[in-house]
């Protein structure tokens, strides 16, 4: 939040930081309206913020007045005595009017912190409810990084709305109303004459930035640059160092990105020149100053004006365009950055579900058909075209081809990781959109290369599996898994809290628990998704253990790249670019010839070594 | 902090430039703030003086100008010193990571560097400009004002005096507030990313257990707990900041009531009077407005400390008198020690990697690493390249320690083929040459050959001239090793170092890179050490190194383990029962 912080005390004139340019390209931006419904649980208390900050600011406007009329008082009062009462009573007003706005301004910064809690941790429930019926295809696709962006980033751009924009905005405004308000009573030609100066350094600024969006494109992808060639020499540097190299070439992209981020902040700063010197000398309290004394100087000579009203110009006058005007620009800047966080987090939260039946059929058996199975991502082309095919209970089905040919899409269409474009998958007689997906995901245990765990204690990421299940089941799940040993030896046993990247557990460990949460599923369809291709070969023995104790008497698919892992499988479903090329048992599918064949002889024969 | 900043820039001239020029505008606004007092003398009279006025005014004509023209080249310096102070501290980060012992990069560790050098070394420049200029003017206007009363009446002064330190001492808290909560609620924030990156992952699991719609109870607790600190930290910023709000105001009251009473007692003229309270009002608002930088401030010295701690890292130590020359390929180790974890923290807070670990590899000999993962097989081929040192005993290169050589001599004399292999983004030739830049191209098919490197650039569209993408995306795992290989290959080093990591490789991959490992292996004059996982790699090694929790615990020819039947002869089980493995529904089979 400090990032965000300093970016609100930039001077007008400045670029604003390239990773928010002004006129990017950006996600649509949520309609007020929208916004407004978004914020309801927290509305009142939204209002509030705002009115005291506009009071607090307009009371901060009173000790300034104070001064101005203490002035005016004494210089046409006949003397100092009579002149006394008024003037003590504006000190006292002076006095009160900065107490006053001390305490709005703590009462309104208490609410809108309130709200702001209340708010992120409502959207942050509500995110999580949405995230639980969106379809499971959707975070592989979108991935966690869109889960993370907008359970952290999008939210604390909001804060920045609820915390700081709203209420800084209202004090503006009120402060700029009450003023002018002020000086307007007084003498209405210099209070214009006093707003015109820094109307013209805001319009400077407009000028400046209006060519903003090319410069801020070009920055933003010089800064990109950067990112990538530094990227390239930390992750290449043992590379380098290693082959006799010092490093010049990727120093070289490094210096070379560099420069060109350093020549797109010169020409965008000198195209912004004229503007920024205007903008800067315009928006100083001393170019007000100069102004107020030369057309307040010539109305005194003049005799147009009463030298004591001056004093108004000069104690509400100077200060106020700048002290108002941050908080106007940027707070509309703010404003924009809040309501795309908005948008996207709206669009997070209105994205369609996962559809769920309305009266759920049971499955009767665990039989599974692929019934000209068809699918696509992108409407196009098809990922996965008019496969048939059966798994009965107790056998295994072997999913192999080339890569890109279907497999982990056919294998994750029977999960509901998305839903089939054509035709229908059936679990025990029943279309799997027609099973409450609970039950479908509890008869279906899919296990992947990569492992997930949570960041819980081992029993509790085995439970996961099956909630109800005792201890000693969970025990029981680990020792078939093979790797009771392995969490004995942990400092805690079962209770060991895993961290974030597993916690001293090797690859082929980790891959045990989570056959150890399936085991203890007890779910009589198993998906195996290259359970063990990422692991090294001394893990591999005991996960390949582990996964022969998990599938014994289920109906198993499995993915495979090695052919020899599943030469003894029921059936062989053999896939080429989305279609069922061929099928069979091993000794089928070799005297037949074809693709299968040919894959199994590259791996087999023919070793030149 | 200006000196700590000043230590990171060790050319600060634009920086200090910006910041006198600020300084300069500052008191000069304050001084014509100062010129109320006389013009409002000749003012305020019951006529006004517009001719004893004049003198004033021409001075403050001049210095509206002085003014104007010094703040218009303002901008052009501010914009200047960004992009300078960015690039300053950019290359001096890249230059010092340069120095660090490989084994420094880990993946976080790389990822920190890579936002120091860039994000952070953005901001902290811009920030110097976009802070650092509002706060010297929002200290030295008031200054100058209270300076300029000082000059006319000390009572008025007194107060406005005394606000100034205390006002500053406050800021200051409030900045460590703003540190410190924001710290704080960075940890929250990780929490719930972690939290939230996790529940998205582990979906189908939970749904399975009918626990998606809520979440975990770790989850719930997570998203509690930071409200909680959010508030918490939230209500701790509160306090400062109306401290210092209130610390100004009590000033500029302090100062308003003494003035009033002075006018009412006479003993200040009325012209006087109005013009110092006018100056009170110019001193507040600027000064007022500092705690609008406190959260600037705060970051400022955050972004400091992390470019800080980079800077800090310390080198790979080198010896006072290089060894530039190697006497022989062989590498020996002697009861070598290593621990995991920061140095500082002592052996004792540190988990040991390696123990007492002795073993010989004979010039042209090839030496198999083998033991379960997390056995030491990578601390010992890391060591050999000082990709960190040993915390005791020696390692030895050609009869002498590691330590004792020119780094670079010592690493021209390794080929590392390690399973993350890096590539960098042109073509697939330049990557193969950055082994030997002088190669003929002769040689370069030749190691391509070897490496089994040519069918791939075959298969290629524009044939070595393919472009690889971005750390070579456009090759898979195998064919990434399999350049690895050949710029080992081309190297022509006498050391070569290799992680098999042959199950993560596509089987056509694995049948490529095994047979390359093993034709590496086989030449007479290179010193190999492999960490292997394949059976055919183990038969071509001349001896055997078996490791366990980091100690050795065999060494052999692969025979003899074999047939003494201990650990090693286990493991080879292992490998040739995991090729021959394979899935049956109804019953496990070995």
């Amino acid at each position: 939040m400090a990032a965000t912080d300093t970016t609100r005390a930039r001077p007008p004139g400045t670029p604003p930081p390239p990773e928010r340019p002004a006129g990017a390209p950006a996600r649509p931006l949520i309609g007020l309206g929208a916004a407004a419904r978004m914020l309801r649980p927290v509305r009142a208390r939204l209002i509030a913020c705002a009115v005291l900050s506009a009071a607090a600011a307009a009371a901060g406007v009173v000790p300034f007045v104070a001064v101005a009329e203490i002035g005016r008082t004494v210089l046409t009062a006949p003397g100092a005595a009579a002149a006394a009462p008024a003037v003590w009573a504006w000190a006292g007003a002076g006095a009160a009017g900065a107490a006053l706005r001390l305490l709005l301004l703590g009462l309104s910064t208490h609410i809108g912190h309130t709200a702001d809690a209340e708010m992120l941790h409502h959207l942050r429930v509500r995110i999580v409810r949405r995230l639980g019926v969106l379809p499971l295809g959707w975070f592989r696709a979108a991935g966690s990084g869109e889960v993370k962006k907008a359970m952290t980033d999008d939210l604390e751009a909001m804060h920045e709305l609820f915390a700081h924009t709203l209420g800084g905005m209202a004090g503006a405004a009120a402060a700029l109303l009450a003023g002018v308000g002020y000086l307007l009573s007084v003498d209405p030609r210099l209070a214009l004459i006093t707003l015109a100066v820094p109307l013209l350094s805001v319009l400077a600024y407009r000028i400046g930035m209006r060519s903003s969006s090319p410069h801020a494109a070009r920055l933003l992808a010089a800064e990109g640059r950067i990112s990538a060639a530094s990227v390239e020499y930390v992750d290449g540097i043992g590379v380098v160092k290693t082959f006799g190299g010092t490093g010049e070439r990727a120093l070289g992209r490094f210096d070379a990105a560099m420069r060109e981020h350093t020549g797109a902040y010169r020409a965008w700063a000198a195209e912004n020149r004229t503007t920024s010197a205007v903008n800067r000398v315009l928006g100083s309290e001393t170019a007000v100053l100069g102004v107020v004394a030369a057309a307040g100087l010539g109305f005194v000579a003049a005799g147009r004006l009463g030298a004591a009203d001056l004093l108004p110009f000069l104690a509400v006058g100077i200060g106020l365009p700048t002290a108002v005007a941050p908080a106007l620009v940027h707070g509309a800047h703010g404003l924009r950055t809040a309501r795309m966080a908005a948008g996207h987090i709206a669009g997070l939260l209105s994205r369609p579900p996962l559809p769920e039946p309305e009266r759920p059929r049971r499955p009767r058996g665990h039989r599974v058909e692929f019934d000209r199975v068809t699918f696509s991502y992108d409407g196009a082309a098809n990922a996965v075209e008019d496969i048939s095919a059966g798994c009965e209970p107790g056998t295994v089905t072997a999913l192999v081809g080339p890569s890109g040919a279907g497999k982990s899409t056919l294998a994750a269409l029977l999960p509901r990781f998305h839903d089939v474009t054509g035709g229908a998958i059936r679990v025990g007689g029943v279309d799997v959109r027609d099973m409450a997906s609970r039950e479908l995901l509890a008869s279906v245990s899919p296990v992947f290369q990569d492992v997930v765990l949570l960041r819980d204690t081992v029993a509790e990421n085995i439970r996961i599996g099956r909630p109800e299940a005792g201890d000693d089941e969970v025990r029981r799940a680990a020792k078939a898994a093979q790797v009771h040993d392995v969490v004995m030896r942990l400092p805690h046993g079962y209770d060991t809290v895993l961290g974030a990247g597993g916690g001293g557990l090797s690859g082929g460990e980790r891959q045990r628990l989570t056959i150890a949460r399936a085991i203890l599923a007890d779910a009589p369809i198993v998906v195996l998704d290259e359970a063990t291709a990422a692991l090294d070969p001394d893990s591999e023995a005991a996960v390949q253990d582990a996964l022969a104790e998990l599938v014994a008497g289920r109906t198993v698919i499995v993915i495979a790249h090695r052919l020899h892992t599943v030469s003894g499988a029921h059936r062989i479903l053999v896939l080429d670019q989305g279609r069922l090329a061929e099928s069979g048992t091993h000794p089928e599918l070799l005297a037949r010839g074809g693709l299968y064949a040919r894959m199994w002889r590259a791996q087999y024969d023919g070793d030149r070594a | 902090m200006i000196r700590r900043l000043f230590r990171l820039w060790p050319h600060p001239g634009l920086l200090v430039r910006l910041w006198l020029l600020t300084a300069v505008l500052a008191v000069l606004q304050g001084l014509l703030l100062g010129l109320l007092v006389p013009v409002l003398r000749a003012l305020l009279r019951p006529e006004p003086d517009i001719a004893a006025a004049s003198p004033w005014l021409a001075a403050g004509a001049a210095g509206l100008i002085a003014y104007g023209v010094l703040s218009a080249l303002a901008p052009p310096i501010g914009y200047a010193a960004c992009i300078e102070l960015a690039v300053q501290l950019r290359h001096r980060l890249m230059r010092h990571v340069t120095t660090l012992p490989l084994g420094w990069f880990s993946t976080e560790r790389k990822g920190r560097f890579v936002r120091t050098a860039t994000s952070v070394s953005r901001d902290l420049a811009q920030l110097t400009y976009v802070i650092g200029a509002p706060a010297i003017t929002g200290t030295l206007v008031p200054a100058t004002i209270a300076a300029v009363v000082l000059a006319v009446d000390w009572r008025v002064a007194v107060p406005l005096l005394v606000t100034l330190p205390v006002a500053l001492a406050a800021l200051a808290r409030a900045k460590r507030t703003v540190a410190e909560v924001s710290a704080d609620m960075e940890v929250a924030g990780n929490e719930i990313a972690g939290r939230a990156i996790e529940f998205g992952q582990a979906q189908p699991v939970l749904r399975a257990a009918g626990r998606a719609a809520t979440g975990t109870a770790r989850m719930r607790g997570a998203l509690a707990e930071h409200r909680t600190r959010y508030r918490r930290g939230l209500r701790r910023m509160l306090g400062p900041d109306l401290a210092y709000s209130g610390v100004v105001a009590a000033g500029f009251v302090a100062a308003l009531v003494t003035g009033v009473r002075a006018l009412l007692d006479g003993t200040l003229p009325p012209a006087d009077a109005v013009a110092l309270l006018v100056l009170a009002v110019r001193y507040l608002e600027p000064l007022g407005g500092m705690i609008d930088h406190a959260a600037g401030l705060g970051a400022m010295q955050y972004l400091a400390e992390r470019a800080e701690k980079v800077l800090r890292t310390p080198a790979l130590p080198s010896a006072p008198r290089p060894v530039r020359g190697l006497a022989h390929a062989g590498v020996e180790f002697r009861q070598v020690a290593y621990f995991y974890g920061d140095a500082a923290d002592g052996a004792a807070g540190r988990t040991p990697a390696l123990r007492d670990v002795s073993f010989d590899c004979p010039p042209g000999s090839t030496t198999a690493l083998v033991g379960p993962s997390g056995s030491g097989k990578t601390t010992v081929t890391r060591l050999i390249a000082r990709f960190f040192d040993a915390d005791a005993g020696q390692v030895r290169v050609g009869g002498t320690d590691v330590r004792e050589y020119d780094h670079g001599v010592l690493l021209s004399e390794i080929a590392i083929v390690f399973q993350d292999v890096y590539l960098f983004d042109t073509t697939i030739e330049e990557n193969v040459r950055i082994a030997h830049p002088d190669a003929t191209d002769a040689e370069l098919r030749d190691a391509a050959r070897a490496a089994r490197l040519d069918e791939v650039v075959e298969r290629l569209p524009d044939g070595w001239r393919t472009r690889v993408g971005e750390a070579g995306a456009q090759l898979s795992g195998g064919e990434r090793q399999r350049v690895s290989i050949a710029r080992a290959v081309l190297k022509r080093a006498r050391i070569v170092l290799i992680d098999e990591a042959a199950s993560a490789l596509d089987p056509e991959n694995e049948r490529a890179v095994g047979a390359a490992v093993t034709a590496l292996a086989r030449d007479p004059g290179r010193t190999v050490i492999v960490i292997a996982h394949r059976p055919a790699t183990l038969d071509a090694a001349d001896r055997v190194v078996a490791l366990d929790a980091g100690r050795v615990t065999e060494t052999g020819t692969p025979d003899e383990l074999r047939r003494t039947g201990g650990g090693f002869a286990r493991l080879y089980d292992q490998y040739e029962r995991t090729r021959g493995w394979h899935i049956t529904a109804t019953f496990p089979e070995g």
